[in-house]
């Protein structure tokens, strides 16, 4: 038990619960619908979880503050269409140079954000919904509604959603999904091993704390909406390249589909605990059950939404029961382990010194 | 002795009404235990503030290594190596023990090694002698191991001043022994610590040299070896009473409530005392002693979960505020600003918030012109002075806030009132008026309880006085017997006088 009770930390163990529930519903509508796991459904899949997984990325760094940023979805809208007409009046521009474009006009939006929340001490759920208003209204005036149509774009980018790193049979690995994986491990990493990355935990856990510990909690929180406006630009690329057409409307709602994912994904939203890999399960997850739900003749399409928003509470209700009972043994464990093997302890700790 | 390491000279601080501060000294030096005592509201925390940079003093300046320094907030005094410890641990509960020791450190590279900071953790707990598994979420440890963890952060910022603001507060005796232990190691390794506690002979066991504050002023700065208890608490509490309300002898009405061994766990237990009518019930202790719990248990805001309540005779339980009203009981809080008052509301509002059926006409509407009637009374009977009855509370002073909340609850017709705390954070004038009221409540028949920290207040004010401590009864004291010194020395727990509760 105890070796158990070390191998796994709680968060690790609800990850590992994602994961099943996954396997769970692939067998589920396996079972229900003719031929439903092929190759071209797991492309599908593949693609269409990329924009909402790398806004959840974002959105781990905010919540792991305490924090929301709610105006994910009109930073996607925004970004879609600056980069989608740059690209249409200099289809010169190399590719990595339109995702930096993206990149730095998300950032450029979650700097306000961050700036107005960490310095200006605006509550995040307010600013961000005030932002959420403001970015998309700039679309509307700026684009005089006029859409960007996949005419106007240039080939590569159209193409880009298609292209594969390589295929096993006939399920592929997409560049797209590539990017989002990279996105997903770049950001473990951080989470896990800059400073930064703890200090995110460490205000969401304690903020009176933070604000006395001789850190800069500004700053870090500032960084957070920067980062989570960036993501939010590059999912507004992928955005673009996935669709082609970009209104006005492009990218409403994504906020919400963000939150649920990392909601699902065990990211609490009292902060200091999530990571961004439960986050990327939880978009997976969600995604997953949105397209399956799709293709099931058995329920109404007005079923579905009511199906995620249960989905959504079974894991709030989940993350307050199973885990927090789940941290509370394996604190307990924790305590015996110190307190009933005092020699191993005193071994290790000269052993160390 | 060697050169002091902080030498706070001439400190003097006020706020609004109140001088916190007045003309303190005090120096530390390196390797001692300095034990910080007073009363509640002596001044402990002011200083212990400014510190750590929280407050700024009015006057007077701070030495650090003889060089005078000016401490702005919580980052400089980290820098200078002052570090504070509080009861509360400011602990970051998702995170495990090594990084909460390291969390604030800005020295350890651009990249997070997990192995190299557990390492080094370890070898910070091992030199304080303690033993914890670092990996562990700080979440699960007891109060005593999260203030273990506190200490090894402070040891590993190199801290030379160690602020312990009551560390055993929440914890057992052997507990508190091994914080001592801890205590003790530090000083051995030149670390000057700045004790403040409560409980002396705890206090005195540990320390070196005492200084004893009493409403702002430094009374006595002594050797340990030059003092005893009995000394100490002289010095806390030695001051006039002339200023306060001075209590006729009662009118004992009949029996209202008794109370019998009422418990809440790990809150308040063996609670026992009888209130009757006419008569005033005081409820004294040090900050930690769960008075107002005892209060909130008989509101039913966090009802108690043992003993028994019975009222005119007969048993009851209170399992919410609604109920208590209903029983008539009345409650005003201790802290108008959070649980009291709407403060952006008008005092008509405020007052006739907690019994709004009253004013409710056939179909349910608020009847303004009985609402305002109402208001309007409490203002001429209590005198609150404000431009209108319309006026929003947050306006109004402290004690006119007071009387606002007072006239809330008197507008229940409670045949009970539990008045917690409400003389604080108001003027003299204001406190001798509410003082008033409260002997005309009970002359007119009311039963009163009254929660003060305000020891002179509570023991000039109560007909009967029960002392808690650590959410035990001490004793109950009648108004002839209780001294100041008695009730102090039951409430610091001396000696345990259990007295037979007076009937």
């Amino acid at each position: 038990m105890n070796t158990l009770v070390r191998r796994f930390r709680p968060e690790q163990i609800r990850e590992l619960f994602l994961v099943f529930l996954i396997l769970v519903i692939v067998v589920f509508f396996s079972v229900q619908i003719e031929g439903y796991f092929n190759a071209r459904f797991a492309n599908r899949l593949s693609t269409s979880v990329v924009v909402v997984a790398i806004l959840a990325v974002g959105q781990t760094l905010v919540f792991l503050t305490r924090n929301f940023d709610l105006s994910v979805g009109s930073i996607v809208g925004v970004t879609a269409y600056l980069v989608g007409q740059t690209l249409w009046h200099h289809p010169e521009i190399p590719p990595l140079g339109a995702v930096a474009l993206a990149i730095g006009i998300g950032m450029l939006m979650g700097s306000i954000n961050g700036l107005l929340v960490a310095y200006g001490r605006v509550p995040s759920i307010i600013t961000t919904i005030a932002t959420l208003a403001i970015y998309r209204s700039f679309l509307v005036e700026y684009s005089h509604a006029v859409p960007i149509t996949t005419n106007n774009l240039p080939d590569w980018i159209v193409e880009l959603p298609a292209g594969k790193l390589f295929a096993v049979g006939q399920v592929e690995f997409r560049v797209l999904f590539a990017l989002l994986l990279l996105v997903v491990v770049v950001f473990q990493l951080v989470l896990n091993r800059l400073p930064f990355g703890r200090r995110l935990y460490a205000i969401g856990s304690n903020p009176d704390a933070a604000r006395v510990a001789g850190f800069p909690a500004q700053r870090i929180v500032f960084t957070a909406f920067l980062l989570s406006g960036g993501l939010a630009g590059l999912a507004g690329f992928v955005f673009l390249s996935r669709f082609g057409n970009i209104s006005v409307l492009a990218g409403v709602g994504l906020e919400f589909a963000s939150i649920a994912a990392v909601v699902v994904g065990g990211v609490s939203n009292n902060g200091g605990s999530g990571t961004v890999f439960g986050a990327f399960l939880g978009a997976l997850l969600i995604d997953l059950l949105e397209n399956s739900l799709f293709r099931w003749q058995a329920i109404s399409e007005f079923w579905r939404d009511a199906i995620l928003g249960m989905l959504i509470l079974l894991a709030v209700a989940i993350d307050h029961v199973v885990i927090g009972r789940l941290r509370i043994a394996w604190a307990r464990a924790g305590l015996q382990m110190t307190t009933k093997e005092p020699d191993e302890q005193t071994e290790e700790v000269t052993h160390v010194g | 002795m060697s050169t002091a390491i902080l030498e706070m000279k001439h400190i003097s601080k006020r706020f609004d009404m109140t001088q916190a501060l007045d003309d303190v000294s005090l120096d530390l030096y390196p390797g001692e235990i300095h034990a910080l005592v007073g009363e509640n509201g002596a001044g402990k925390s002011t200083l212990i503030k400014i510190t750590t940079g929280v407050y700024r003093p009015d006057q007077g300046e701070i030495l650090f290594d003889s060089k005078p320094v000016q401490i702005n907030n919580s980052q400089e005094a980290q820098a200078l190596g002052i570090a504070a410890i509080y009861q509360e641990p400011m602990i970051y509960p998702d995170l495990n023990v090594a990084e909460n020791i390291f969390i604030s450190h800005q020295d350890r590279g651009p990249i997070v090694r997990w192995g190299k900071m557990y390492k080094d953790a370890e070898a910070i707990l091992a030199k304080l002698d303690v033993k914890l598994d670092v990996r562990m979420a700080a979440r699960g440890l007891t109060l005593a191991a999260q203030q273990a963890v506190e200490i090894a952060k402070a040891i590993s910022l190199n801290v030379r001043v160690l602020i312990m603001d009551e560390p055993t507060a929440s914890l057992s005796a052997h507990e508190v022994a091994q914080l001592f232990t801890l205590v003790r190691s530090l000083r051995s390794q030149g670390v000057a610590i700045l004790f403040i506690g409560h409980r002396l002979e705890e206090v005195l066991s540990v320390t070196d040299r005492v200084t004893v504050l009493r409403d702002g002023k430094r009374i006595s700065s002594r050797l340990r070896e030059e003092v005893t208890i009995e000394k100490v608490i002289r010095d806390m509490v030695g001051r006039e009473v002339s200023d306060f309300f001075s209590k006729g002898p009662a009118n004992r009405g009949e029996l209202l409530m008794s109370v019998r061994n009422l418990g809440k766990k790990d809150v308040f237990q063996g609670i026992t005392f009888d209130a009757y009518r006419g008569e005033v019930l005081g409820f004294a202790g040090l900050i930690g002693s769960h008075r107002t719990d005892v209060g909130l248990a008989l509101f039913g805001v966090e009802p108690a979960d043992s003993g028994e309540i019975l009222i005119e005779g007969k048993p009851c339980k209170i399992r919410s505020p609604q109920e208590a009203l209903r029983l008539g009981i009345a409650y005003s809080t201790e802290d108008r600003r959070k649980l009291g008052l709407n403060m952006p509301m008008s005092i008509t509002s405020n007052i006739s918030l907690a019994m709004l059926s009253r004013y409710l006409n056939r179909l349910g509407l608020i009847q303004r012109r009985a609402e305002v009637a109402t208001a309007e009374e409490f203002r001429r009977r209590l005198t609150i002075r404000s431009s209108s009855i319309t006026t929003a509370v947050e306006q109004l002073s402290g004690g006119n806030q007071q009387k606002v909340m007072l006239s809330k609850w008197l507008n229940a017709d409670p045949k009970l009132l539990i008045l917690d705390e409400p003389t604080r954070g108001i003027d003299v004038g204001a406190k001798a008026e509410v003082h008033h009221m409260i002997n005309d409540l009970a002359a007119q028949g009311m039963a009163v309880i009254l929660i003060s920290s305000d020891l002179p207040e509570v023991l000039a004010m109560s007909d009967r006085l029960v002392v808690m401590r650590e959410g035990r009864q001490m004793g109950v004291f009648d108004h002839a017997d209780a001294t100041e010194e008695k009730v102090m020395t039951a409430a610091m727990g001396q000696v345990t006088i259990q007295q037979e509760v007076a009937r």
